[in-house]
């Protein structure tokens, strides 16, 4: 299929790869191709949102980087690791240091004050550094509540925590998955500003799933998906 | 971090969940310390009857039905060598204790073991050539008694008085000692009417490096052939081994009770895992390693068996002081005025209880373990269908538990091995275990039925939970096994002790036909303690004539080399009316006038069956006064003992052993005798001079069955425990489904579902699985109790035992434990009902 064209590329190898990269799913009797021979790249720093109707393949991309699935055909990179032949441990390493993800249901673990929450990924990977947690927690606004509970947090308050969390580790690329989703367009907009603001402010790259037009007009590039299968790059 | 968000801050939170784990834990942890504490306190406090009694280094010389104090001059040649001392060691009990004691009777002037610390010299004296006695402090202090008091003692059922020499302290250790009361060896033999014999002579070396083993050689060339030289290590294992059986059974079905506590740990990790599957998902997703997910959830395990097993071993010494009660009555029926066993906590036992209960918990979360490190990140849980049951699994899984089936029926057959039914045993866990295996298929054949049948059957909650349990199969299956393991347990025991109690009501039905029965006092666990005075007898039978008196003695023997019990008994007597039910089927009164006219003996079945002698066969006793050798002329049924028994007719027996007065006495009464007012007769005759018990035939069958139902407590108890875990385990899985479903009943309630219906949703899974369950724990529980009937008491005891199914009361079980299993759904239905709708359907994407 068509390679996904790269304006506004920065300098540098890309960090993520995709090398048609197919992907089909058994539902029941039925086998389905959510990917089919799909090639992009992510540039360090830049910000690229995928679109698409339900179905067209958005989650799949995302889960194929995160290392949470496997293609079928094709290579998927992320930096220096194959995710397509990695092991158990260099998946983690992947998750630990280069990659951090921001879901639509915000996913904060509830027994975990929102400090703890932000310091998670550094714990995970054996390393504490209260500065660093203190700093993104002043950046998000969230300074005054660092010891409540993710219960206790609004929807926006709570997707700040995330942010924050995804970012801990300084990864080179985040995954947002339709982060403004379960929230409303006023706090939508503020949640993808702030976004926007510290992934470049840390030089991240930011690859966004979103079926919302209007958030992707944020991007560097916009590539839409429909069947499967690349069908612009804007 | 990991072990904060996935185990410490959830604990800490809602302490509930690892609390009622944990107390699953400590009762089965409990009921083993309990168990193995009781077993140990008895057996120690039978050693120390023997052991502290005999003092250290001294060899023994005894000889079933005693030895002749002529002995003491054979032995004189020794003289220079070792120290001889005579002992004669007999029971009496003191009215005013209630309860039986020692009475030691040694020559105060040799022997070393005179209670030390005590100004004997003066009374020494009086103990020689009064009837006066040594009174240990503890047991003076009890009976408020001192130096020049009068004791009052029951010997041979007659009321006797001794003086109170003096009041000793007793050498430590004190446990034996404290119920031991000394007196002169000649004055114990007028006592008890033992002139010229003696129970045993010890033989002490003078010097210390003089080897034991050369000694004995020298003492057997000495002694009769008919006296044995030994130890005192090897008398006290000698009467260890005849409880063996039963402690070894208590304590593997209390090990089994830990079991059940193992399967409800794993169930709560299992449904632990499962209600935390999002939490394990996203730590995944954020970089958690395998090896951090699993220091987490083995963390929840371990504090699990860390808490049970602290509560156990506490809870066990509770445990243990009840337990001893039960067990105690074992011992006492072996060696009666046992010492009064103290219970204390072993370290060795604390500490193997609470390893057991923390490997139990590590083993248990081996499978909930493998399901954590199984979970996908976050981002694949969707595409997940974990629930799906695949035949071939099912298949495997069946088949698996078929062959375990079979390997229990091979178990079965194979012999036990030092006497204790292990094979049987192992056989027994099998079948649980494949109760483990089959609970998947089960539960999903019921769900799978909940979709079909008629249509009054297909109510939408029972469609639904139908599906609900298919969905959840995994965590379901769990939670049935557990319910199946713990019924499987409860009805095993129950048709054990049920089989046990018909076949000792019927036989003692047809073994106990006389109208009253005469016998010394007993002590606290319903043993007579002593025997009763010759005089008696001569009484009875003057009253009621002799054909209406049996008087039944007893003495230990060596029979074809082993030690049993040598009976005798008036069998021309017994064979008007007919006693204990024989073997062959054969009228009993026949085979009784048989031995008599032959002189024969009859034997119990648990001496033909170790030694493998019957009808026909031949037995050679060493009597005090030579050895002998009778016809076997039938074996009966005895489940008043585990030991040998070989009884005589009475004039053949008081042959050859000394009468030193029967131990009961019955009475068998003409037709229109009352036995009610034959009693009083007989009790007006004895005048007070005796004191004796008279029970009416129905008063002493009550009181075997008392007996009876005292010893089995325990297992009662176990059956108890199984159940409350059950129920534990049932309530845990719901609350787990419940977790795993919220948002499917919420959608079922935005789809016009009403809370009653949710909630009878839950009510009728936790139906299902309760029924589940009980269907497995019926059939296992079955196959498990014809095992420990037909097998394991065969091969502990040589008893063969009737099985007996309590159909109705096995039905009563089960049906309770579903509406125990409902009860504790309860809960967790209220809670379904109670969900609200917008926070559980609030879209994900």
């Amino acid at each position: 299929m068509e390679e996904a064209a790269t304006a506004g590329q920065l300098a540098g190898p890309p960090l993520v790869v995709l090398e048609n990269v197919s992907k089909r799913y058994r539902r029941g009797q039925e086998v389905v191709a959510a990917l089919t021979a799909v090639s992009l790249q992510l540039q360090r720093g830049e910000m690229v949102a995928v679109t698409g109707p339900s179905g067209c393949g958005k989650s799949t991309t995302l889960n194929l980087i995160a290392g949470v699935d496997r293609p079928d055909a094709g290579r998927v990179r992320v930096a220096d690791i194959d995710v397509s032949e990695a092991d158990e441990a260099s998946l983690v390493r992947l998750r630990r240091h280069l990659v951090g993800v921001v879901f639509q249901a915000f996913h904060l673990v509830p027994h975990l004050t929102v400090e703890e929450n932000v310091a998670l990924p550094l714990a995970l990977a054996g390393r504490h550094d209260a500065a660093r947690v203190d700093a993104l927690l002043q950046r998000v606004g969230l300074a005054h509540r660092r010891r409540h509970y993710p219960g206790e947090l609004s929807g926006g308050e709570q997707q700040r925590t995330a942010i924050a969390r995804a970012l801990a580790h300084r990864p080179p690329v985040v995954l947002a998955d339709e982060p403004t989703g379960n929230l409303d367009s006023r706090t939508g907009a503020e949640i993808l500003r702030l976004l926007d603001e510290m992934r470049r402010e840390a030089g991240t790259a930011l690859l966004l799933v979103t079926h919302d037009d209007t958030v992707a007009t944020m991007a560097d590039r916009v590539i839409r998906l429909r069947d499967g299968q690349v069908e612009a790059v804007l | 971090m990991v072990l904060r968000a996935l185990f410490l801050r959830p604990a800490w939170r809602r302490p509930l969940r690892l609390l009622v784990t944990a107390l699953g834990v400590a009762i089965g942890v409990a009921s083993l310390v309990a168990t193995v504490s009781a077993n140990r306190a008895a057996v120690a406090a039978m050693r120390q009857g023997v052991l502290e009694l005999s003092g250290p280094r001294a060899l023994e010389v005894t000889c079933p039905g005693g030895l002749d104090e002529a002995i003491l001059a054979a032995l004189r040649p020794l003289a220079d060598r070792a120290a001889v001392a005579p002992v004669v060691e007999e029971v009496a009990l003191l009215p005013a204790l209630g309860d039986a004691v020692r009475i030691l009777g040694i020559d105060p002037l040799l022997d070393p073991r005179l209670p030390s610390g005590t100004a004997v010299g003066p009374s020494l004296l009086t103990v020689l050539t009064e009837r006066a006695v040594l009174l240990p402090e503890p047991l003076a202090r009890q009976l408020g008694l001192a130096a020049g008091d009068t004791l009052a003692l029951s010997v041979r059922s007659r009321l006797e008085e001794a003086r109170v020499a003096a009041v000793v302290a007793p050498p430590p250790p004190t446990a034996a000692w404290e119920r031991t009361i000394v007196m002169d060896v000649a004055a114990a033999q007028e006592l008890f009417g033992r002139l010229g014999r003696l129970d045993r002579v010890e033989v002490r070396p003078r010097s210390e490096r003089d080897d034991l083993a050369d000694l004995a050689r020298e003492l057997r060339r000495l002694v009769p052939a008919a006296a044995t030289v030994a130890e005192p290590v090897a008398r006290a294992a000698g009467t260890s081994r005849m409880v063996r059986a039963l402690h070894f059974n208590l304590t593997a079905l209390s090990g089994i009770s830990l079991l059940v506590a193992g399967v409800l740990v794993a169930t709560t990790l299992a449904t632990s895992v499962v209600q935390r599957r999002s939490l394990i998902a996203l730590l995944r997703s954020l970089g958690a390693s395998p090896r951090q997910l699993a220091t987490a959830v083995l963390a929840e395990a371990l504090a699990m068996g860390v808490v049970g097993g602290t509560v156990g071993v506490a809870l066990g010494i509770l445990g243990a002081r009840a337990a001893l009660a039960s067990v105690r009555v074992t011992a006492a029926a072996v060696l009666p005025g046992l010492p009064p066993a103290a219970i204390a906590l072993d370290p060795d036992v604390a500490v193997a209880g609470f390893l057991l209960a923390v490997g139990v918990a590590a083993v248990a979360a081996l499978a909930p373990l493998a399901e954590a490190l199984a979970t996908p990140p976050l981002q694949g849980l969707r595409w997940e269908n974990p629930q799906a049951a695949a035949a071939g699994r099912n298949r495997t899984a069946l088949a698996a538990a078929a062959g375990l089936l079979l390997a229990a029926a091979g178990l079965t057959q194979a012999p036990p091995v030092g006497g204790l039914p292990y094979a049987a045993l192992l056989a027994s866990l099998a079948v649980l275990a494949a109760v483990l295996l089959a609970a998947g298929p089960v539960v999903q054949w019921l769900a799978t039925l909940a979709n079909r049948g008629p249509r009054w059957w297909r109510a939408p909650a029972v469609r639904l939970a139908g599906g609900a349990l298919l969905a959840g199969r995994r965590r379901a299956a769990w939670a049935a096994g557990a319910v199946g393991i713990t019924v499987g347990l409860a009805v095993a025991v129950t048709i054990m002790v049920h089989s046990f109690r018909v076949t000792v009501l019927d036989w003692s039905q047809q073994a106990l036909r006389a109208d009253v029965w005469i016998r010394p006092l007993a002590s606290p666990t319903g043993f007579g303690v002593g025997r009763l005075d010759p005089e008696i007898v001569a009484m009875a039978q003057e009253l009621f004539g002799r054909d209406a008196v049996d008087p039944f003695h007893t003495t230990r023997a060596v029979v074809s080399g082993r030690e049993v019990t040598l009976g005798g008994g008036a069998m021309e007597v017994i064979a008007r009316r007919g006693g204990v039910p024989f073997r062959s089927g054969e009228d009993s009164r026949q085979v009784f006038r048989r031995t008599a006219a032959r002189r024969g003996a009859v034997v119990n079945e648990p001496f033909a069956n170790r030694t493998g002698l019957g009808e026909g066969d031949e037995v050679t006793i060493l009597t005090p006064k030579g050895e002998i050798r009778r016809p076997i002329t039938g074996v009966f049924f005895d489940y008043s003992r585990q030991e040998g028994m070989v009884v005589l007719d009475r004039e053949d027996y008081l042959a050859h052993v000394p009468d030193d007065g029967p131990r009961e006495i019955g009475l068998f009464l003409p037709p229109d005798r009352d036995p009610a007012a034959a009693r009083e007769a007989l009790l007006r005759r004895l005048g007070g001079r005796f004191l004796v018990e008279a029970l009416l035939n129905r008063e002493l069958r009550r009181e075997v069955i008392a007996i009876f139902d005292r010893t089995f407590a325990i297992t009662r108890a176990l059956r108890v425990v199984s159940v409350v875990v059950a129920v534990m385990a049932v309530l845990t899985v719901l609350f787990a489904l419940l977790a795993e479903r919220r948002r499917d009943l919420a959608v079922l309630r935005a789809v016009g579902a009403s809370r009653a219906q949710v909630g009878a949703l839950v009510l009728v899974e936790a139906a299902l699985v309760g029924l589940a369950g009980a269907a497995l724990g019926l059939l296992s529980g079955c196959l498990v109790g014809k095992v420990l009937v037909e097998v394991v008491n065969l091969q502990s005891f040589a008893w063969t035992l009737r099985l007996v199914v309590p159909w109705p009361n096995l039905a009563g079980t089960v049906a309770w434990l579903v509406a125990a299993c409902l009860v504790a759904a309860l809960a967790p239905a209220l809670a379904a009902s109670r969900l609200v709708l917008q926070e559980e359907l609030r879209e994900e994407g």
